[in-house]
């Protein structure tokens, strides 16, 4: 089996690290970050992430705008939302904007490995090696 | 010795107590919201280390200190420990007793009291959003930081100004405080303000360790 | 017993502990005491079902904020009067109902820091009112007559003026002097003159309605705010009192003597720029009785 490659897109470094320390530590993951949501867009143009984990609040532009052009850019995009906002209205809107799943933060081994596997079956029931 | 060094608080502990502060304060405003039946929303927190002496002109200038506002102020107690300030500018204050107002039948509503003058209503409804407001944000970070903290009664200014609201001489000089601050705006924005958090001096080593305690956890 | 339950029985305030969902726990010997309610009949059931006004927003929303976030909710005396309905302790003047209090609330952990139950303080601050709404009292009366003083005149007119503004009911004001009161204090002395101001406060008190105010203007004057009360209306009535303190006789130091005053009266007008105006007007009012003879009652001109 491949890598998968993982795009991790939050404006905080702190957080980003909490977020690969995430990870199963069983496996390896190309792993790519990005520190805002422009350069984020720019990464998963060129990497094509398999799964991207993404932050909601960042300066600039916003995850939710970040999301939508991602989703445009593609639409079977796996997208990831784990943010400190969790209030329904805000998780709805993810959702809608199609993010697959949206994670409280801060994140747990177990949520993240278990996120994971959901995104991985629905890679592996696309055919994608 | 420059006050910032005997903190100790580094840039690395400002980034992960904002991170920290990130996580709390959205915690406590789907509480809040929860709580207060209404849509609240507290923006990114920011931390800063100041040097006590220049506290009071550094909140002045955040909240672009004008007269007529109103602040509820409240010690809390425990491992971290410290002061916390709601402030709300003259306008918001109003806004928030009409959003918040006893319903009818409720014990007193203080309209057929004479003696409970029309400030006295504000400044209590005031007092009990800020303490709930303050004790979402300093209890969802306590929990993170894995402590418990106690409360002080609050005290209520209204329609003040900050020279008289927030005492100079508060704050012990001589240290550099921690400095945790948000805007908040809730019921659509029609009520917008700010929460300070002030660590004391003593607590200051306290929370360096408690924050890279959190961090060990993901080493 | 032990200490601690002893200490709980002791003390003279209030304890009581609720399940998250609001049933009691625990109910110490003042609740009962207070509440006519022993321990057994009230553990275990809901709070609200002994006292259902309980059960409203605010006391809800405090309840969810301490069981959510842990912070301790106060309920002040000013806001809330009192969460409990009892009695005060001693008559206290028959002045209030109900037993003011002030309350807190907090949380109680677990061993691992969650949040279990809720504590309430009940503290009895009757007297502590009492105390102060006498302090109040006394700040807003005239100490010589009893009635109300120039400080909660010019509070008092600001706030009828306000009402005037927004619903348009009439309002009038009267100030009302003692003609040749300076004669009084010479032939007869001070004591004479004070018993004098306060027969005619006593006078003007018993003239007017419950809505209306007297104050004490200044050294020989007295003030009437009468709200819901045109032009008319406050001529009859000054010309009432008039006619009452004309026929009234007093006895001082074994000689008679008897008084008169003028009064002047003043309306509300639309448009009306504040207090100080609407007294300068009833003032020119009283002016002109003044020089109108005295033992007169004169209201400004009617505006076409």
């Amino acid at each position: 089996m491949t890598n998968r490659s993982i795009l991790v897109v939050d404006d905080s470094a702190i957080s980003r690290k909490i977020l690969r320390s995430c990870l199963p530590r069983d496996r390896e993951f190309v792993v790519v970050e990005a520190g805002d949501g422009a350069s984020g867009l720019e990464r998963f143009r060129e990497h094509g992430p398999d799964i991207t984990f993404l932050d909601l609040t960042m300066p600039g532009m916003s995850g939710l705008d970040c999301l939508a052009e991602m989703m445009a850019l593609r639409p079977t995009a796996i997208v990831l939302v784990v943010t400190a906002d969790v209030q329904a209205r805000s998780i709805a809107r993810a959702l809608e904007s199609g993010a697959m799943e949206v994670l409280p933060k801060p994140p747990t081994r177990e949520a993240i490995g278990g996120a994971l596997a959901r995104a991985e079956g629905r890679l592996g029931a696309r055919g994608v090696a | 010795m420059s006050p910032d060094r005997e903190a100790g608080f580094e840039a690395v502990d400002a980034d992960i107590l904002r991170e920290l502060m990130n996580i709390a304060f959205g915690k406590a405003g789907a509480d809040l919201a929860d709580v207060l039946d209404m849509f609240v929303v507290l923006n990114v927190p920011d931390v800063q280390v100041i040097p006590a002496a220049r506290l009071h002109d550094h909140i002045g200038a955040e909240i672009r200190s004008q007269p007529g506002i109103s602040v509820v102020e409240q010690d809390f107690w425990g491992d971290f420990q410290g002061n916390a300030f709601l402030i709300l500018p003259a306008v918001a204050g109003k806004n928030l007793l009409a959003l918040l107002a006893p319903e009818e039948g409720t014990p007193a509503t203080g309209s057929t009291d004479p003696y409970a003058a029309m400030d006295s209503l504000e400044g209590d409804t005031l007092m009990e959003m800020g303490n709930i407001i303050i004790g979402a944000c300093v209890g969802k970070l306590a929990e993170l930081l894995g402590t418990v903290v106690s409360y002080s009664p609050p005290s209520v200014s209204v329609d003040d100004d900050l020279g008289r609201a927030i005492r100079a001489d508060l704050f012990e000089p001589g240290y550099s405080a921690v400095v945790l601050q948000t805007v908040f705006s809730f019921g659509n924005r029609d009520v917008k303000g700010f929460v300070f958090l002030v660590s004391s001096r003593e607590s200051v080593q306290w929370l360096k360790a408690a924050l890279h305690r959190f961090m060990a956890q993901y080493e | 017993m032990n200490e601690r339950d002893q200490i709980l029985d002791a003390i003279s305030v209030g304890l009581v502990t609720l399940d998250p969902d609001l049933r009691v726990r625990s109910w110490n010997r003042w609740m009962a005491v207070h509440s006519g309610l022993p321990e057994e009949k009230v553990v275990g059931a809901p709070l609200f079902e002994f006292f259902p006004r309980l059960e409203n927003r605010v006391f809800l929303r405090n309840c969810r904020s301490v069981l959510r976030f842990g912070n301790f909710a106060f309920f002040s005396q000013k806001l809330h009067h009192y969460l409990f309905p009892f009695k005060p302790p001693r008559s206290l003047g028959g002045q209030l109902e109900q037993m003011q209090q002030s309350c807190v609330m907090g949380p109680i952990r677990g061993a691992d820091g969650a949040i279990l139950s809720l504590f309430l303080v009940v503290q009895d601050v009757t007297e502590l009112v009492v105390q102060e709404r006498r302090l109040v009292e006394m700040n807003m009366r005239d100490g010589l007559t009893g009635v109300f003083n120039r400080r909660y005149l010019d509070h008092r007119l600001q706030v009828e003026l306000e009402r005037f503004r927004r619903y348009a009911r009439p309002l009038s004001v009267v100030i009302v002097d003692i003609d040749h009161f300076k004669r009084v204090n010479d032939e007869y002395g001070h004591p004479c003159g004070d018993e004098v101001l306060r027969a005619l406060a006593a006078s003007l008190e018993r003239s007017v309605r419950k809505s209306d105010v007297v104050a004490r203007y200044g050294g020989e004057e007295f003030c009437l705010i009468l709200p819901e009360t045109a032009r008319a209306g406050a001529l009859t009535l000054a010309e009432k009192v008039r006619r009452c303190v004309e026929a009234q006789r007093h006895a001082w130091g074994g000689r008679e003597l008897s008084l008169t005053i003028s009064a002047g009266v003043a309306e509300a007008q639309a448009g009306a720029a504040g207090p100080a105006e609407l007294l300068q007007r009833a003032d020119q009012a009283l002016y002109c009785a003044k020089s109108g003879g005295r033992n007169r009652v004169e209201a400004e001109p009617v505006r076409s």
